[in-house]
């Protein structure tokens, strides 16, 4: 049965899934729909997702949207997925949902990079207001990563020996930082040792692939740049 | 195994749990925490969620928070849950999942954004954000058009066309309610045009009488207090 993501690399809930079929061997074909040329906009997508958001699958002739929904759902469809990605334990997949869960109103909707970096490949302006705001929040959200969700037993979320969906949803998550100000990344995380420390060991379990899927942050950070400067020269 | 539910009933996802629970004649207790009195800032509580929100379950040793991974875990644990509530079958579950997850961004984050800078801010005594409520507003009527036209679209009269409900029908409809807290002019003006939603809301409480109307009994005795409140508050402003 045919499998096709719906993506755009730039997305970083299209980014965990990519991973995540890649590092568990699942053959899918990549569909880039492209969110700068609003290709997310047109008919043809809203076939495939009447909501019009990346990411979304197709599989046979079942139609999935929600990154969540859609990484709950290869894990468990796919039979060479490795357990330890959405335990069968009944408690231990209730956490995974929680910090998924989480993830929604925190980490996921802190709106810092997007106010200040990525709203310009969408032309909207910057709000600096609402990227200070986003800053806190997404401090605030590293800080209760460190303190709560990644705990004494293991390197990953929920203190587990091997990562599970939620660590790739949420570093990737984090990764959306390498679009904009390398020295806005650097001081936002750097304080956060066992943050950078837990992403390391994401990317150490997903490689070659993690890297594969990211290899589009440092042209997409050069290109956000060239429109930074663009808008500073040329202000409305 | 004991199962405790940490709860506020003026809470949408406590209401959702509870209704749950008794719906599946669930044995429980409940616990509440009441978050006006500021109970959920105790380190009683802490100790059952450092988060500090409700809902939360302590259920034997094992501790829980977030709504939606609590009405799962339910579904998958306590005995004798019919299968439609959280169904076995991947691809029905995903779809459930996917609601769920629609929801923390759109019916909820819009109906929160509303009701806490309008009904909700007195009773915290916060000033309200007009435009943080205008906001909410939006992105709460935008995300009752799409449930009519999109999440209700099919065979049935619940969620994703379903026959019989779901967790999410529960989860989705308890924040709708929350609504009855506004006032009735408020309240009317935003959910009367839509008839698809009355309907299911409807739907979803016949197929949980009579503990749906029973749990909702502390949200719609709230109107008139917090409108006193309101009312005083803007006195003093004057």
């Amino acid at each position: 049965m045919e499998l096709k993501v719906y993506c755009d690399r730039l997305s970083q809930p299209s980014r965990a899934i990519l991973i995540f079929c890649k590092a568990n061997g699942i053959e899918f074909e990549e569909v880039k729909i492209d969110l700068g040329k609003g290709q997310h906009l047109s008919a043809e997508y809203e076939a495939v997702n009447p909501i019009k958001l990346v990411p979304a699958i197709v599989h046979g002739d079942f139609k999935l949207f929600e990154s969540h929904a859609i990484l709950i759902y290869l894990a468990s469809a796919f039979p060479g997925v490795a357990h330890h990605w959405y335990p069968a334990d009944i408690r231990e997949r209730a956490k995974v949902h929680a910090v998924l869960d989480w993830h929604h109103s925190n980490l996921r909707r802190v709106g810092f990079i997007f106010n200040n970096t990525i709203c310009l490949a969408f032309g909207i302006p910057a709000n600096p207001e609402a990227a200070a705001k986003g800053e806190k929040l997404l401090s605030a959200s590293l800080a209760r990563i460190e303190t709560f969700w990644l705990q004494e037993d293991g390197p990953f979320l929920l203190g587990n020996a091997k990562p599970t969906i939620a660590d790739l949803a949420l570093v990737c998550e984090i990764m959306q930082l390498e679009a904009g100000d390398k020295n806005d990344r650097d001081r936002i995380l750097s304080p956060h040792k066992r943050v950078v420390k837990w992403m390391e060991d994401v990317k150490s379990a997903s490689a070659p692939h993690f890297q594969e899927v990211h290899a589009i942050m440092g042209p997409v950070r050069e290109k956000l740049e060239q429109l930074k400067i663009q808008a500073i020269e040329n202000p409305e | 195994m004991e199962l405790k539910v940490y709860c506020d009933r003026l809470s949408q996802p406590s209401r959702a749990i509870l209704i749950f629970c008794k719906a599946n004649n669930a044995e429980f207790e409940e616990v509440t925490i009441e978050i006006g009195k500021g109970q959920h800032r105790s380190p009683e509580y802490a100790e059952v969620n450092p988060m500090k929100q409700l809902p939360a379950i302590v259920h034997g040793d094992f501790k829980l928070f977030e709504s939606h991974a609590i009405l799962i875990y339910l579904a998958s644990t306590l005995p004798g849950v019919a299968d439609h509530w959280y169904p076995a079958d991947v691809r029905e579950r995903a779809k459930v999942h996917s609601v769920l997850d629609w929801h923390h961004t759109n019916l909820r984050r819009g109906s929160v954004g509303y009701l806490l800078n309008t009904v909700f801010a007195v009773a915290f005594g916060m000033p309200g954000d007009p435009k943080a409520a205008a906001e909410g507003e939006k992105l709460l009527l935008a995300s009752l058009a799409r449930i009519e036209s999109f999440w209700l679209q099919g065979d049935g009269p619940f969620l994703l066309g379903n026959s019989k409900p779901t967790i999410a029908d529960v989860a989705l409809v308890c924040e709708v309610t929350q609504l009855e807290a506004a006032d009735e002019n408020d309240r009317d003006r935003i959910l009367k045009p839509h008839t698809k939603i009355l309907k299911w809301v409807e739907d979803v409480k016949s197929a949980t009488a009579p503990h749906f109307e029973e749990i909702h009994a502390t949200i719609c005795s709230a109107r008139e207090p917090l409108k006193k409140l309101k009312a005083q508050a803007d006195h003093k402003s004057e």
